[in-house]
């Protein structure tokens, strides 16, 4: 994708905000509660995503940055009295700074033992959340202060989420305007060929190295959202249930698409609550259910739901399209009128 | 004319097999200069080499006087060589626009990519102005805003020779860029080529099997047969030398 941002984006986000101020007004706090998970997960995927959709790396790490996001915000809040505005972007920083240390030998694997070995950084930082109690209170877990932003107090679900949709908002801005760059196009030419990449001039090693870190950023801000309506933070947080819960969400929904994405993270976030409204007894098969989903996704739609939807729409259109090729004169391939000479 | 661009005794070993064996050759600047030889010769290896995916045993390989050897493969087109790709290696899921863009990457100005900025409009718009020149240039207007992998294959090919060209090079490698094309579309590559290397002065090393284009076109053939140089010189004297004829249809005696 190339130049500036359509209109249509920006009216989008622009709602979402106006909806995070109103919203708190209208609906029951559990709704609220849902809304603040679902916003955080979008945070959260899309970071992911940037590394896998994007820049077609098999990375696995998303989790510790996510964590480091969490402790790190609730840490230098609770103990050092620094507020959210500040701890926030900087425990969002100590994250990518990690993701940025860990490319560094990890950019030179590829496909299952880049995977490996970012799933295993993983295992390794929920050890370090679980084994260091004098800092993160081991596997007893930390409590959070409710954390004031900027005066405004949030803590319940009703204070967080309008905080929450700002900081989702800013990313998206961000995430738009990081897609339609050079860079963003850098990432796309790695994901499709690292020769072709190199060839055209992208230093196919440095890119890696920057998208790594911006990922672990996102995980990080997500990680600080967490501290906005969570009063308590465990390391069984941090674990593979909830990685692969992520990963759902980017494969099912699109992966390489913002609204695929988006829409992944809210079908996903949201099938509980739809388990929960089924017959019961269908709850207990919640995390067989994701895995088959995974699985599914994975075998009949590559590019996820989105994918579908897009090949759906541009099915739709491609008589429009031939037509106009054929008022242009193209004949066959390469039998342009006037080039060449 | 002065030899712009020019290998020395550049030998490539993958293991045990010797994929190029002190090879040589130096290229006029502003010419066509092509490769050729049976499958497996090395001629692919030579462009690896240039491109820097892979690292000669020894020999040197200098352009404009400057050896190339101690670049990173991402400074290549920078220092004004461009190439393209034998097997399909197009940027499937990118738009062709993108693909050009992606090819002018060497010339764009860079940008902060998060938010809005007087330079980056700047930086955008004029890429996207120059891609879209050499779209119409190599044909590829209509299908400007179509995905690369869903093109046909000889769309595919031309992208990937509108991606090389917008690097703006000095020196383009073109790795078969006939290869599997039709006799229309040949013709067309044909003509393309001519106009690159002798209204826009862009010296061009050809890789290709298709006979017709190399005779056509070329101003001096390099034959590589097993790594080796066995023969150099123009078509006319290319076509009649005994060597080559025995390395691409075995000798009389096998015959």
């Amino acid at each position: 994708m190339y130049g500036e941002l359509p209109t249509r984006s920006f009216i989008l986000i622009a709602a979402l905000l106006g909806l995070g101020i109103v919203l708190p007004l209208l609906l029951p706090e559990y709704f609220l509660y849902l809304g603040n998970m679902l916003m955080m997960y979008a945070v959260l995927a899309i970071g992911l995503d940037l590394l896998l959709g994007w820049s077609g790396q098999f990375a696995f790490a998303h989790i510790a940055f996510f964590g480091i996001g969490i402790y790190g915000t609730a840490l230098l809040h609770t103990r050092l009295r620094i507020p959210f505005v500040i701890g926030m972007p900087v425990a969002a920083g100590l994250a990518g700074l990690t993701g940025w240390l860990l490319a560094i030998p990890s950019t030179r694997l590829r496909t299952v033992y880049l995977a490996l070995a970012t799933y295993a950084f993983a295992e390794c930082a929920q050890w370090v959340f679980r084994t260091w109690d004098g800092v993160t209170g081991g596997s007893d877990g930390l409590r959070i202060k409710p954390p004031s932003v900027l005066g405004h107090v949030a803590g319940t679900d009703p204070a967080a989420f309008p905080v929450v949709a700002v900081v989702l908002c800013l990313m998206l801005v961000a995430t738009l305007y990081l897609t339609r760059s050079n860079l963003g196009r850098h990432l796309c030419a790695i994901r499709d060929s690292e020769h072709v990449a190199a060839a055209s001039g992208v230093d196919v090693k440095r890119v890696k190295i920057v998208a790594f870190a911006l990922s672990a950023i996102y995980a990080g801000v997500a990680g600080g959202t967490y501290t906005l309506f969570q009063s308590f933070v465990n390391p069984d947080v941090l674990g593979v249930g909830q990685l692969i819960l992520v990963l759902t969400m980017v494969v099912v929904g699109g992966p390489g698409s913002i609204i695929g994405v988006l829409l992944g993270v809210v079908l996903i976030g949201l099938l509980p609550e739809a388990l929960r409204a089924a017959p019961r007894g269908l709850l207990v098969w919640q995390e067989f259910l994701y895995g088959l989903i995974l699985m599914l996704a994975v075998m009949f739609m590559p590019r996820g739901l989105w994918g579908l939807i897009e090949a759906q729409l541009s099915v739709r259109r491609a008589p429009a399209k031939q037509a106009v090729s054929a008022a242009i004169g193209t004949s066959g391939p390469l039998d342009l009128k006037g080039t060449g000479r | 004319m002065n030899t712009i661009f020019s290998i020395r005794d550049v030998s490539v070993r993958f293991g045990g097999l010797t994929a190029l064996d002190a090879f040589s050759m130096q290229v006029e600047e502003g010419a066509i200069h092509a490769l050729i030889g049976p499958n497996g010769a090395g001629k692919s290896t030579v462009f690896n080499c240039i491109s820097r995916f892979c690292q000669p045993v020894q020999g040197r390989i200098e352009f404009a006087g400057q050896s190339i050897l101690d670049l990173p493969a991402h400074r290549i087109v920078g220092a004004g060589i461009a190439r393209t790709f034998q097997n399909l290696e197009v940027l499937r899921r990118m738009t062709v626009l993108e693909t050009v863009l992606v090819g002018l990457t060497s010339r764009v100005e860079n940008y902060v990519p998060f938010w809005r900025s007087a330079k980056r409009s700047r930086a955008e718009r004029g890429a996207v102005e120059q891609a879209d020149a050499i779209l119409v240039k190599t044909g590829l207007m209509p299908y400007r805003n179509a995905r690369a992998g869903e093109l046909d294959f000889g769309h595919q090919k031309m992208l990937d020779l509108a991606r090389a060209l917008a690097a703006g090079p000095r020196l383009l490698l073109l790795d078969e860029p006939a290869g599997g094309l039709r006799n229309r579309e040949i013709a067309f590559v044909d003509r393309l080529l001519l106009d690159i290397a002798r209204r826009q002065g862009i010296t061009i090393v050809l890789i290709e099997h298709v006979m017709q284009l190399v005779m056509s076109v070329a101003d001096r053939i390099t034959v590589l047969s097993f790594g080796k140089k066995i023969a150099e010189g123009t078509p006319v004297e290319i076509r009649g030398d005994p060597r080559v004829i025995e390395a691409y249809l075995g000798s009389a005696g096998h015959a």
